[in-house]
């Protein structure tokens, strides 16, 4: 009898044990879906005691190449994974497998008080590359255009630099900001400045201007009608699984998409 | 979700029918729109099978699993470019009683290439161009250009290069074959950018930090073969250098090679122009009298938006030009007692790449090339027909037309350096207009 209460009892520990062992993932990458990784992490630990979650930004080309490297488990990118970087996953022995999370839209910002509401995409591009340089070449104030951009590593750039610049390169005399937070913090205190930053990072600070006349919203994203749209991603090495099959299901289910578009970016749901 | 699944079923019926290729990305995008409009499928949902489906094709494309086409044929990739060319060659004679000769020639260029990956370590490139085999004749290993004439008769394609290349590690390959390499050097003085060498090569590259990058190349190439193999004419060469990146808007690159053509004393060698010194008989059929043994430094010095404040302060937005360059290198023939050294110096500016519309870049080079400071049969054949023994200068102006095309203007006026004639140099002046394409 005594045995058996021992048996029971331990049985009983090892059945409280298990489900708290500490399981650990880290998510890498980019600055755009870090914030939709960062309360998904947040809401998800809350509810699955032993699950933990290191959640970082960096950069979409610093989580894939973190990825490939073996140093993280998810890797979070606002642009489509490059051949070059397959090719590298291949060599290291990877299988890389992207999971779509949410959509987005790359949104065109300036100072709330600058008079343009709208640009096309060859305005953009020529402001960005610099062939238009004050804000009176597309009917705004005469004001110098301060352009804002990122990095090589950001995903942003890369997607903004392959829907609106055609691969052509940024003004050298740009103003290069680690991150979407950075250049809406920068835009909304620089009257003459702009920008690209994720939809997540439109705020009444900063001004979005509609794009060949399309406004970005969850619709114009969803439909391909904002010609500045972008999937969001989660690569992982061959299909999720254990906790980050978890976690990714987590941020697919409508809990989580809906925690997605409180963050302001598009659902798939 | 059963909506979902039925889409998710449909796309993978037909992906798993069509093999996947990349190609079908269009097709699969049509269905999902159809899918979304029956109400089969939320747009959210299309978006994420459409981009799943395009993800996981190129994930196997990159793997080589794609049932569509067998991974050897999705590892070829293939370029080539053409030019159409108008070239004036305008010769003064080296003595006072001779003419003056003009020759208007239109000339054509195609090479076409492509490179096929063995395995995750191992390339095999290959090209063919127009060209021709007589030996007897610079443009062999020195032109691809053909010229219209001979009453619309048909032109030669030549094989131009084929290689392997195999990289074990990242910072090391070798190559063998025909090849299309060169030592890095600022100018086509001294070697002819057409050359395509023969033998193989061990490229080392390290990088310092993220300014610095070194690199270590050693070479051997076949000039001549013959029996006994002993008499085999060869170029050995080691190139070590370095580029650096002093500031964001500041590099330099700089190299010093040396090159060491073994079995060409007491040689004649094809496509010699005869203008090194001969120990017996004269011309291209002449034997050299010395050896080559060159020392080759060379640097190239770049600055991005030099004038960029200026235009700024100014207004002057045409002075604004992405890149100003300035370069030049130096040969030492150490195996010739006189006449034995050559140089190359020049600037370049305009835009960093003409790739589209309204791109420019010029550049002017003045070279001066010794009879005996290199071998005859590699110097640059637009200048002075690839002699040595000569110097002189040369401009060109690129202009892009748009995407892969733009339009080339150069000039050479080159000269003997010598005295050859009744007072007189033979000066040669060239033009060249090109209309390029590459594809």
């Amino acid at each position: 009898m005594k045995l058996a209460k021992l048996i029971t009892l331990g049985t009983m520990i090892l059945g409280i044990a298990l489900p708290c062992y500490a399981e650990k993932i880290v998510v890498e990458g980019s600055t755009t879906v870090l914030p939709i990784a960062q309360k998904a992490a947040e809401v998800f630990m809350n509810n699955n005691a032993g699950a933990d979650i290191s959640v970082r930004g960096g950069g979409s080309g610093v989580g894939i190449a973190s990825l490939i490297d073996g140093t993280c488990d998810i890797a979070d990118s606002s642009r489509p994974i490059k051949d070059t970087e397959l090719d590298k996953a291949v060599t290291n022995g990877r299988t890389i497998k992207a999971t779509v999370i949410a959509m987005d839209g790359i949104c065109v910002i300036v100072h709330p008080s600058n008079g343009v509401n709208a640009l096309s995409k060859k305005q953009i591009k020529s402001i960005f590359t610099g062939a238009i340089s004050n804000w009176n070449q597309v009917g705004g104030p005469d004001e110098k255009i301060v352009v804002l951009s990122r990095d090589s590593s950001s995903g942003t750039f890369e997607a903004f630099g392959a829907l609106v610049l055609d691969g052509a390169k940024v003004r050298s005399d740009a103003l290069m900001q680690a991150s979407n937070q950075a250049i809406a913090s920068t835009v909304a205190q620089t009257s003459g400045a702009i920008g690209y930053v994720g939809l997540g990072y439109v705020t009444s600070a900063v001004k979005a201007v509609d794009v060949d006349g399309v406004k970005a919203s969850k619709e114009t994203v969803l439909t391909n009608k904002y010609p500045v749209g972008r999937p969001l991603f989660m690569y992982t090495n061959g299909a999720p699984q254990d906790l980050a099959k978890q976690f990714i299901d987590y941020i697919l289910s409508p809990e989580g998409q809906k925690l997605v578009e409180e963050e302001g970016f598009v659902g798939l749901k | 979700m059963k909506k979902f699944v039925t889409g998710l079923l449909l796309i993978g019926f037909i992906v798993a029918g069509a093999g996947a290729p990349a190609s079908y990305a269009g097709e699969i995008d049509i269905l999902l729109q159809k899918l979304v409009e029956k109400g089969v499928l939320t747009a959210g949902e299309a978006q994420q099978i459409g981009t799943e489906t395009k993800e996981q094709v190129k994930a196997e494309i990159a793997k080589g699993t794609s049932s569509s086409l067998p991974a050897w044929v999705q590892n070829i990739k293939m370029k080539g470019d053409f030019r159409v060319r108008y070239q004036l060659d305008h010769a003064k004679p080296a003595d006072t009683t001779g003419a003056t000769s003009d020759r208007n020639r239109g000339r054509v260029r195609l090479r076409m290439g492509w490179d096929s990956k063995v395995n995750d370590k191992i390339m095999v490139g290959a090209g063919i161009a127009t060209g021709t085999t007589d030996v007897t004749s610079y443009d062999a290993a020195r032109s691809n250009n053909q010229s219209f004439g001979n009453a619309f008769a048909k032109k030669a394609l030549v094989l131009d290069y084929a290689y392997a290349k195999y990289t074990p590690v990242s910072w090391a390959s070798l190559m063998a074959g025909k090849m299309k390499y060169l030592p890095w050097r600022p100018t086509d003085v001294m070697i002819d950018n057409d050359i395509t060498p023969e033998g193989a090569v061990v490229q080392l590259a390290k990088k310092l930090n993220d300014r610095v990058n070194l690199f270590l190349d050693g070479m051997a190439f076949v000039l001549s073969e013959t029996e006994p193999s002993t008499h085999n004419a060869m170029a050995y060469a080691t190139q070590g250098g370095l580029e650096y990146q002093i500031t964001d808007n500041l590099s330099l690159k700089s190299a010093l090679s040396y090159y060491d053509f073994s079995n060409v004393k007491g040689r004649a060698l094809d496509g010699s122009e005869g203008t090194n010194t001969k120990s017996v008989g004269s011309g291209a059929t002449g034997l050299n009298k010395y050896g080559f043994r060159i020392i080759n430094p060379a640097v190239e010095f770049g600055i991005k938006n030099p004038f960029k404040a200026i235009s700024n302060a100014t207004g002057l937005s045409a002075i604004d030009i992405e890149k100003l360059s300035f370069f030049g290198e130096y040969y030492d023939n150490l195996a010739a007692s006189d006449k034995n050294k050559g140089f190359a110096a020049g600037m370049g500016f305009g835009n960093e790449k003409v790739d589209d519309w309204g791109k420019w870049q010029m550049q002017y080079v003045y070279s001066m090339l010794a009879k005996d400071s290199v071998l005859d049969t590699l110097p640059d054949s637009d200048r002075y027909a690839g002699k040595t023994g000569i110097k002189g200068h040369k401009v060109s102006l690129q202009y892009g037309l748009g995407k892969n095309t733009w339009l080339q203007f150069a000039g050479f006026r080159f000269e003997n350096i010598n005295q050859i004639g009744t007072n007189r140099r033979a000066p040669t002046t060239v033009f060249q207009a090109d209309w390029n394409m590459k594809f």
